[in-house]
C-alpha cells in the first residue's frame, strides 16, 4: 500500500440550529448572554408525559435550503441537518459545484426519524399495512441526514452516518477528520443532528430515569449543581465544514480553527451507567492527547458533556481529574447543555461548533443554573458567566449511553 | 500504514447460522428464501422473506438479557462471539483498550421500538419500558458486544442504509491501519422482518414477486423483478498483521482498501449512469494502488431489482474497462437475499472466504440473459478459481455506496 502523506485539517464553516437560536451567530450571542433555551414543550402533546420541558429550535425557515416537496420527504432531524449544513457551506465558500466528488458528508444521529416512525405506526394500526408510506423507511433511517444533505448540495465524496448515542455527532466529526487526513476527501460536511422532542423518545428517556423530573424550564437543566436530577431533552443540529488545510489556504478560505485530534473508547461496562470513576471517558481524552502529542496542561478549555444527570457530571468530573491531575482545577469547564439541553446525537456536533467559536472569539460561555455547589463536582465550571480566555487548545467531550466516549481537540489557527 | 488481516469470521444468515454452514450453502447454490413466518403476512399476495432459521437468542446471552434485547442485537452478539472464537482471540491475554467494536445497522432495534410504541399507544407513556432507551439505538449492539467481550477500544455504529456493512467494515479496517486499535470486531447486523417496516418496503413497490419463493431472486437475469428482505449478521475480526502473526493466528485474507461515496442524486434510486458506485470502487482502488487486472472477483450488490443490476453492471464496465470481461461477478444475495445493514459485512466475509478457499459462489436462478447485464455472473454453479484479489460492493437508499477489497493472504 502506498504511503500516505498525513494531512492537516481545518474548520472553514460552522452551522448551528439550537434551542437558543436558529443560526450560528444567534446561538453564540445567546450562549454568551447566558440565555436558556429550555421551554415548555409545544412540538408534541406532553400533558400525560412525565417530562414537559425541552430545548426546541425556535422557528426556522426551511425554504432557504429545502423546497416544499423535498421537505415532505424528510423527517425533522433531516430538516435540521440540511439547514445547518447549508449555513456551514455558505460560510465556507466551498465550490461544491466543481469539487463535489472530493467533498463528503458524515452526520451523526442517535435515533434518526423517530417522529416519522411514530406517525406511521398510527397509520399501520388505524388504517392497515397497505397504507403505510413508502417514505417510512427512507425518512426514518439515521443515515438520511447525510444522504439528503449530499443530495441537496451535490456532495459525492465519502458518506455515512455514525451512531454512538450521545456521542454520535462527535464521532461523525472525528471520523470525517480521519477521512481527510488519509486523503479520501478534500473537505467533509460533518456533525450531528437530532429531532428527539417526540412522545416516544420523551417517554423512553423519562422512564429510564435519565430526564429531569423538574418541569420548571428555568431550573431543570443544571449541570454540576448539587440539585441536578437529570437532563432536559433538546433538539438541534451542529455541522462543521472540515477541510484539508492546504486546500483551504490555497483558496484563501476563512479558517476558524484547526482540528488537532480525536480519541474514542468504550467503557465495556454497562448499557446506561458510566464506568467507575469515568475510566472510559478518561481513556478517550488521553487517546486524543496522545495522538496529538500534547499534554493535558496544554488544554485551555473543556466544553464538557455535562448533561445534568447525577452520575454523568460526577464521573465526568472524576475523569477530567484523572487526565488533568492537579491541573484540573485550573482549566475552565463549561456545559452548553445548561442552556440548550441535551441534544443527544447532535450534541457532539453543536458543542464542537461552540468550542470552535470559543477559540475564534477567545471567549467562553458559562454554565448557567449552577447555584448550589456539589462537593463531588469541584472544578471551575464558569458559573459566573462568560469569560475572556486566551485559548490555544480546547477539548469537547461527548459520552453516550452504551459506554461510548469521544474526545475532540481543536486548536487556534495560527496561519 | 499498518497492514490489516482478517483472522476470524462469524455469520448468522438465512442460509446458515455459522460460517461453515453458510459457506456450504452458498457453494451448493441453496436458496434461503421462503414465505414469511415471523408475522402474519396474509395482507400480501407474495409475502416472501429470507429468515434466519432456528435462532435462539437464549443460547447467545443469559435469559435476563435475552428478555430485554432486540432480535437484531441477538444476531450481532451471536456473530461477534463466533468471530472471536474463530479467531481464537483470548481476550484475557489482550490489552482490551486496543480491541474495538464497529458494527453497522440500517435501522437498529426494529422490533423493540414498535413493541414499545404499541404500549405507549395503548397503555400510556408511563408503561414504556425503562430499558427501551438503552436497547433501541442503532449503536446498542456495539455497546453490548463491548460489554460481553470486554473490548474497550473505539466503539460506535455506522449506518449507510444498504451500504452500511461495507462502510463499517472499511472504517474499522482504517482504525487498525492508522493505529487507533490493534483488533476491531467489525461488520453489520439487521433484523428488519417486522410488520411495519415490511409494509414500508412493500409500499416502495420494490419487493420481488414469484410463485416459488426460492426463485424470487434472479440477479442480472432479464426477468428479475425486485429484492427480498433478509436478516442476520456478519462479523469480521480485523487485526494488525504483526499482532496476528505474533499469536500465530490463521489468516483468511488481507484488507487492501475501502471507499465510500454518495450519488448525490435521489433518495430512492441509484443514478442511471452508475457514477456513485463507480466512484466508491475507484476510491478504493486508488487508495490501494490496485489496477483493474489485479481483481478477479466481485461480490456484487446485485439486489435483483431491474435498476440496481443494470446500473451496477454499467459501473463495473466503466471502472474495469476491457478487464471487466475477465472478471467473475456474482450476487450471493440470490441465496441469502438482501440483509440490509448486514449485507455488506456478510459479503465482505464471503470475499475473504473466496480468497481463502479459491472457490467462487454462484448467482443462482440465472437463466435469461439481459443485454444490459453482460458480465460473467458465475451462473448457477460454484467455480474453482484462484482469486488473488476480490471486491465487495454495496449500494444504499439515500445514495450511499461502498466498496471494499481483500486479497489472498500471502506472507510477503
Amino acid at each position: 500500500m502506498p504511503e500516505l502523506q498525513e494531512r492537516r485539517v481545518v474548520v472553514t464553516g460552522i452551522g448551528i440550529l439550537s434551542a437558543v437560536g436558529a443560526g450560528r451567530d444567534l446561538t453564540w450571542t445567546n450562549l454568551l448572554a447566558g440565555k436558556s433555551g429550555i421551554v415548555n414543550t409545544t412540538l408534541v402533546e406532553v400533558e400525560d408525559l412525565p417530562s414537559r420541558v425541552s430545548g426546541q429550535v425556535p422557528d426556522f425557515d426551511l425554504s432557504t435550503y429545502i423546497d416544499r416537496k423535498g421537505a415532505r420527504r424528510m423527517d425533522r432531524f433531516t430538516h435540521l441537518a440540511v439547514c445547518a449544513a447549508g449555513e456551514a457551506l455558505d460560510h465556507s465558500g466551498l465550490d461544491v459545484a466543481s469539487e463535489g466528488d472530493q467533498i463528503g458528508c458524515m452526520i451523526g444521529s442517535g435515533i434518526g426519524g423517530i417522529g416519522t416512525l411514530e406517525a406511521e405506526f398510527d397509520v399501520f394500526f388505524h388504517k392497515g399495512p397497505n397504507r403505510v408510506s413508502p417514505l417510512l423507511v427512507p425518512m426514518f433511517i439515521p443515515d438520511m441526514a447525510a444522504g439528503q444533505t449530499s443530495i441537496r448540495f451535490g456532495l459525492r465524496g465519502p458518506n455515512y452516518n455514525t451512531v454512538s448515542a450521545c456521542a454520535s455527532g462527535a464521532d461523525a466529526i472525528g471520523t470525517a477528520y480521519e477521512v481527510i487526513r488519509r486523503g479520501d476527501a478534500v473537505a467533509m460536511v460533518a456533525g450531528g443532528s437530532e429531532a428527539c422532542v417526540t412522545r416516544m423518545s420523551i417517554a423512553a428517556f423519562a422512564n429510564s430515569q435519565a430526564l429531569s423530573k423538574n418541569n420548571d424550564p428555568l431550573t431543570a437543566s443544571r449541570p454540576f449543581d448539587l440539585d441536578r436530577d437529570g437532563f432536559v431533552i433538546g433538539e438541534g443540529a451542529g455541522i462543521l465544514i472540515l477541510e484539508d488545510r492546504e486546500h483551504a489556504e490555497a483558496r484563501g478560505a476563512e479558517i476558524y480553527a484547526e482540528v488537532i485530534s480525536y480519541g474514542q473508547s468504550a467503557d465495556a461496562f454497562h448499557v446506561t451507567a458510566p464506568s467507575e470513576n469515568g475510566e472510559g471517558a478518561a481513556r478517550a481524552m488521553n487517546m486524543a492527547l496522545r495522538k496529538a502529542d500534547i499534554a493535558a496542561s496544554d488544554i485551555d478549555y473543556v466544553n464538557a458533556h455535562g448533561t445534568s444527570t447525577p452520575l454523568n457530571d460526577k464521573y465526568e468530573t472524576m475523569s477530567i481529574k484523572t487526565v488533568f491531575g492537579e491541573g484540573a482545577y485550573a482549566v475552565p469547564v463549561s456545559s452548553s447543555k445548561s442552556m440548550i439541553g441535551h441534544t443527544l446525537g447532535a450534541a457532539g456536533g453543536i458543542e464542537s461548533a461552540i468550542t470552535i467559536l470559543s477559540i475564534v472569539n477567545q471567549k467562553i460561555h458559562g454554565t448557567i443554573h449552577l447555584q448550589t455547589p456539589d462537593p463531588d463536582c469541584d472544578l471551575d465550571y464558569v458559573s459566573d458567566g462568560p469569560r475572556d480566555l486566551p485559548i490555544k487548545y480546547a477539548m469537547s467531550n461527548s459520552l453516550g449511553f452504551g459506554g461510548h466516549n469521544s474526545s475532540l481537540i481543536f486548536g487556534k489557527y495560527e496561519g | 500504514m499498518r497492514r490489516v488481516v482478517v483472522t476470524g469470521l462469524g455469520l448468522i444468515t438465512p442460509v446458515g447460522n455459522d460460517v461453515a454452514s453458510t459457506w456450504e450453502s452458498l457453494i451448493a447454490g441453496r436458496s434461503g428464501l421462503g414465505l414469511v413466518s415471523r408475522f402474519d403476512a396474509s395482507a400480501y399476495d407474495h409475502p416472501i422473506a429470507a429468515e434466519v432459521k432456528n435462532f435462539n437468542i437464549a443460547e447467545v446471552v443469559d435469559s435476563k438479557l435475552a428478555r430485554k434485547i432486540d432480535l437484531s442485537s441477538g444476531f450481532a452478539l451471536a456473530a461477534s462471539h463466533q468471530a472471536l472464537a474463530d479467531a481464537r482471540l483470548d481476550m484475557t491475554q489482550e490489552d482490551t483498550s486496543r480491541v474495538g467494536v464497529l458494527l453497522g445497522t440500517g435501522m437498529g432495534s426494529a422490533h423493540l421500538i414498535i413493541e414499545q410504541q404499541q404500549i405507549l399507544d395503548e397503555k400510556g407513556p408511563r408503561r414504556v419500558s425503562p430499558f427501551l432507551v438503552s436497547h433501541m439505538l442503532p449503536d446498542t449492539a456495539t455497546g453490548l458486544v463491548a460489554i460481553a467481550t470486554g473490548a474497550r477500544g473505539p466503539n460506535f455504529a455506522v449506518t449507510a442504509a444498504c451500504a452500511t456493512g461495507g462502510a463499517a467494515t472499511g472504517e474499522a479496517a482504517e482504525m487498525v491501519a492508522r493505529g487507533d486499535a490493534d483488533v476491531m470486531i467489525a461488520g453489520g447486523y439487521e433484523a428488519p422482518l417486522q410488520p411495519i417496516y415490511y409494509a414500508g418496503f412493500n409500499a416502495m413497490k420494490a419487493l420481488a414477486e414469484h410463485e416459488d419463493p426460492t426463485k424470487a431472486l434472479r440477479p442480472f437475469d432479464s426477468t428479475r423483478n425486485g429484492f427480498i428482505l433478509g436478516e442476520g449478521a456478519g462479523v469480521l475480526i480485523l487485526e494488525e498483521l504483526e499482532h496476528a502473526k505474533a499469536r500465530g493466528a490463521r489468516i483468511y485474507a488481507e484488507w487492501r482498501a475501502a471507499g465510500t461515496s454518495n450519488d448525490a442524486y435521489d433518495m430512492f434510486a441509484a443514478a442511471e449512469d452508475g457514477h456513485g458506485i463507480a466512484q466508491a470502487m475507484r476510491l478504493a482502488m486508488s487508495r490501494g494502488g490496485i489496477e483493474p487486472t489485479d481483481i478477479q472477483y466481485i461480490n456484487a450488490h446485485g439486489t435483483s431489482t431491474p435498476l440496481n443490476d443494470r446500473v451496477e453492471t454499467r459501473a463495473i464496465r466503466e471502472v474495469f474497462g476491457e478487464a471487466a470481461d475477465d472478471l467473475m461477478v456474482s450476487s450471493t444475495k440470490s441465496m441469502h437475499a438482501h440483509m440490509m445493514g448486514a449485507a455488506g459485512a456478510v459479503e465482505a466475509a464471503v470475499i475473504a472466504l473466496v480468497c481463502h478457499h479459491g472457490i467462487v459462489p454462484p448467482t443462482i436462478n440465472y437463466t435469461n440473459p439481459d443485454p444490459d447485464c453482460d458480465l460473467d455472473y458465475v451462473p448457477n454453479e460454484a467455480r474453482q478459481a484462484e482469486v488473488r484479489m476480490a471486491m465487495s460492493t454495496s449500494v444504499g437508499l439515500g445514495g450511499h455506496n461502498s466498496a471494499i477489497i481483500f486479497s489472498k493472504w500471502e506472507d510477503a
